[in-house]
């Protein structure tokens, strides 16, 4: 009986060690990273909250180095670099990440297109020295412009026609929450945010077991703070928006925004101002809602609707118009509240 | 076993009381420190450069407007400080969208000048209506 | 404080338990991972309860600061001192106190104690800090010390029964 007592005691012991590791008082730690021209807001809670967050800033600041192409070593610039038509080794990653690249190209029919680097620089979107190019400069950059540019050689080399310059800016940010979304899960993180400018991949729900309240900027009210379309519920996924008014320069009274149309050289003219996709929160998600927002920007409402419906990759929309309506598939309907105030009239697409 | 004192073994229900007293310590501590729900302190400003935090201004406590002026990776920013107010007022960063941010004036809103990488943010104070844990857009 | 050899072996033996107890914590250092006390089993305080009856106040007390000097010395991390010390020493003074009321057991007095224990660290982390933000753990910690006090208890009053049956304390 004594030594069953010993015994118990002893486990006890070990048992309560163990035990105590989960019972950490909860709050959210917060990291803020400046990267790929963006500042980038973290959170996490759970698990090794430190490392993980450590661990995420070193990998973004590491991916924009690999994937800048105004950073001249990154391996981007080597490929941009290289002579026309020689094959560039450019590593597993950076080559598959352009693989899906030219299958979201190929999926949305080009509105979607990484060769469009040479004209946003025309447009001074890269290096921010804004004008409008000539019509004749823009039809010459044009020429080289398209996915049947690129070519992927044996299983990790890349390269490209004579003019063409690959830019990985509208995919790189969703790559990057892919990244940090596997870093996160890696380190049982349990609740967490992370923003990566507009690119964002949540998980775990809040700490009063809520699921993240996500308001969606009202795209007419840009400057504004707390003016959205409507509040998104959700407790795991990714959501990436991209609209006309993040960046965009006027010139005799006209405004050009940063989203190119590859069919035309200009900017997009699609009559939508805002378009956020969501999807679950699984890795590799987070890159498609990335290209994916870009390329239904450009499409318009008719051919994005259409590219929904289609069901050739799982995801769900929130779709802003410039005559004054807001479309939200009917697989996040449930979990979105329109904002009145925002005075939209609200359709639910099904 | 002579000890000095021997203790009883089994618990009683003076030790569910003794618990009890703790628990009652316990919600009345809560009910002390975490009140206000929304409310975390007094509007305060807090001025970041390249994550460091550098200043912090208590809004709540300011009657009248006061300037600082803050330096970080070769910009240097004005910043104009008012009871429940921030507001960068001139910069010489090249994208001037912190000075395009205007006024902030509630708990969780912030502006971001990425060329000196500062950020002026706002804690506390009355919690935002709308209660949302992150934007997109 | 006058110390039979007995006495005195005892007394070693019990902080060198206590050490050890007090390093098996340091794997689990939530309170160092953040500025702030975190939660801590507080299982050095089984040795204290155990030679407050067994011993009386005087040594106990004399058992915990050699406990606190020595875990700090060790750790070499004197700034942990005071937390141990205000730590330990208000739980020891609410347990002497618990311990003379006759209707409590030991399982009440070790949850007054890791309370107590609670209350000191928190305090000594207002003091360090110069801030009162640790006391919004506060209300946590109590909550918590009900679920380790508790378990302290147990332990120590399995201690007892096992060695109710030795000539450890006898003459």
């Amino acid at each position: 009986m004594r030594r069953f007592g010993a015994l118990l005691a002893a486990l006890l012991l070990a048992g309560s060690l163990t035990a105590c590791g989960g019972a950490a008082a909860q709050e959210m730690q917060t990291a803020q990273v400046f990267a790929m021209d963006t500042v980038m807001g973290l959170q996490a809670t759970g698990g090794e909250t430190a490392e993980a967050l450590a661990a995420a800033e070193d990998e973004i600041y590491r991916l924009d180095e690999e994937l800048s192409r105004t950073r001249e070593d990154s391996a981007v610039s080597q490929l941009n670099r290289a002579e026309a038509g020689t094959s560039v080794e450019v590593g597993a990653e950076l080559y598959d990440l352009i693989a899906r690249a030219l299958a979201f190209s190929q999926a949305t029919d080009g509105a979607f297109d990484i060769t469009l680097a040479p004209v946003s620089s025309a447009w001074g979107f890269t290096e921010d020295a804004y004008r409008v190019p000539a019509q004749e400069e823009l039809a010459g950059l044009l020429a080289h412009v398209g996915s049947e540019h690129v070519h992927l050689d044996g299983a990790s080399a890349v390269s490209l026609d004579q003019g063409t310059q690959i830019d990985l800016g509208a995919i790189a940010k969703g790559y990057a929450s892919d990244a940090v979304a596997a870093i996160y899960q890696e380190h049982g993180i349990t609740h967490g945010i992370v923003d990566l400018g507009g690119n964002t991949w949540v998980c775990g729900g809040n700490l009063k077991g809520e699921p993240w309240r996500i308001g969606v900027q009202d795209p007419a009210r840009a400057g504004e703070a707390e003016a959205y379309t409507g509040i998104l519920r959700m407790g795991d996924g990714f959501a990436v928006t991209s609209g006309g008014y993040q960046r965009y320069f006027e010139e005799n009274g006209k405004t050009y925004h940063h989203i190119i149309d590859p069919a035309t050289g200009h900017p997009a003219e699609s009559g939508l101002t805002s378009v956020t996709v969501v999807a679950d929160g699984t890795v590799g998600n987070g890159t498609m809602c990335d290209a994916l927002s870009t390329a239904l920007f450009v499409m318009g409402e008719e051919r994005a609707l259409d590219f929904w419906r289609s069901g050739v990759y799982d995801f769900d929309l929130i779709l802003v118009t410039e005559d004054g309506r807001l479309l939200v598939t009917d697989g996040i309907a449930d979990r979105f509240q329109p904002d009145e105030t925002a005075g939209y009239a609200y359709e639910v697409i099904s | 076993m002579r000890m000095k004192s021997s203790p009883k073994l089994r618990p009683n229900g003076w030790d569910g009381l003794a618990a009890a007293v703790v628990l009652v310590l316990a919600v009345a501590c809560a009910a002390l420190v975490w009140t206000g729900g929304g409310q975390s302190g007094p509007l305060t400003a807090v001025v970041s450069a390249d994550g460091e935090t550098v200043d912090q201004v208590v809004l709540a406590d300011l009657t009248e407007p006061e300037e600082r002026t803050y330096t970080a990776n070769g910009c240097t920013l004005r910043v104009t400080f008012g009871p429940g107010s921030a507001q960068v007022t001139a910069s010489d960063c090249p994208t001037q969208d912190c000075v395009h941010t205007g006024k902030i004036t509630r708990g969780g809103q912030s502006i971001v000048c990425l060329p000196a990488r500062i950020v002026i943010q706002l804690e506390g104070g009355p919690a935002a209506d709308s209660g949302v844990d992150l934007v997109i857009g | 404080m006058k110390l039979t050899t007995r006495q005195l072996t005892l007394c070693a033996v019990l902080t060198a338990m206590a050490l050890a107890l007090s390093y098996l914590e340091n794997f689990f250092p939530l309170s160092l991972a953040i500025p702030i006390p975190g939660i801590k089993l507080g299982l050095a305080n089984i040795v204290t309860l155990f030679a407050l009856y067994a011993l009386g106040p005087g040594q106990a007390l004399l058992i915990l600061m050699a406990r606190c000097l020595l875990g700090a010395v060790f750790a070499g991390n004197m700034n942990a001192l005071i937390f141990s010390v205000l730590g330990g020493v208000t739980a020891m003074a609410v347990m002497i106190g618990l311990s003379r009321l006759k209707g409590l057991s030991v399982y009440g007095v070790s949850v007054g104690g890791a309370a107590a224990h609670n209350c000191g660290q928190v305090a000594a982390a207002v003091l360090t800090l110069g801030s009162t933000a640790p006391l919004y753990y506060l209300p946590v910690l109590l909550g918590v010390s009900l679920f380790t006090g508790a378990l302290t208890g147990l332990i120590a009053a399995c201690l007892f029964r096992a060695l109710a049956h030795t000539k450890l304390w006898g003459a």
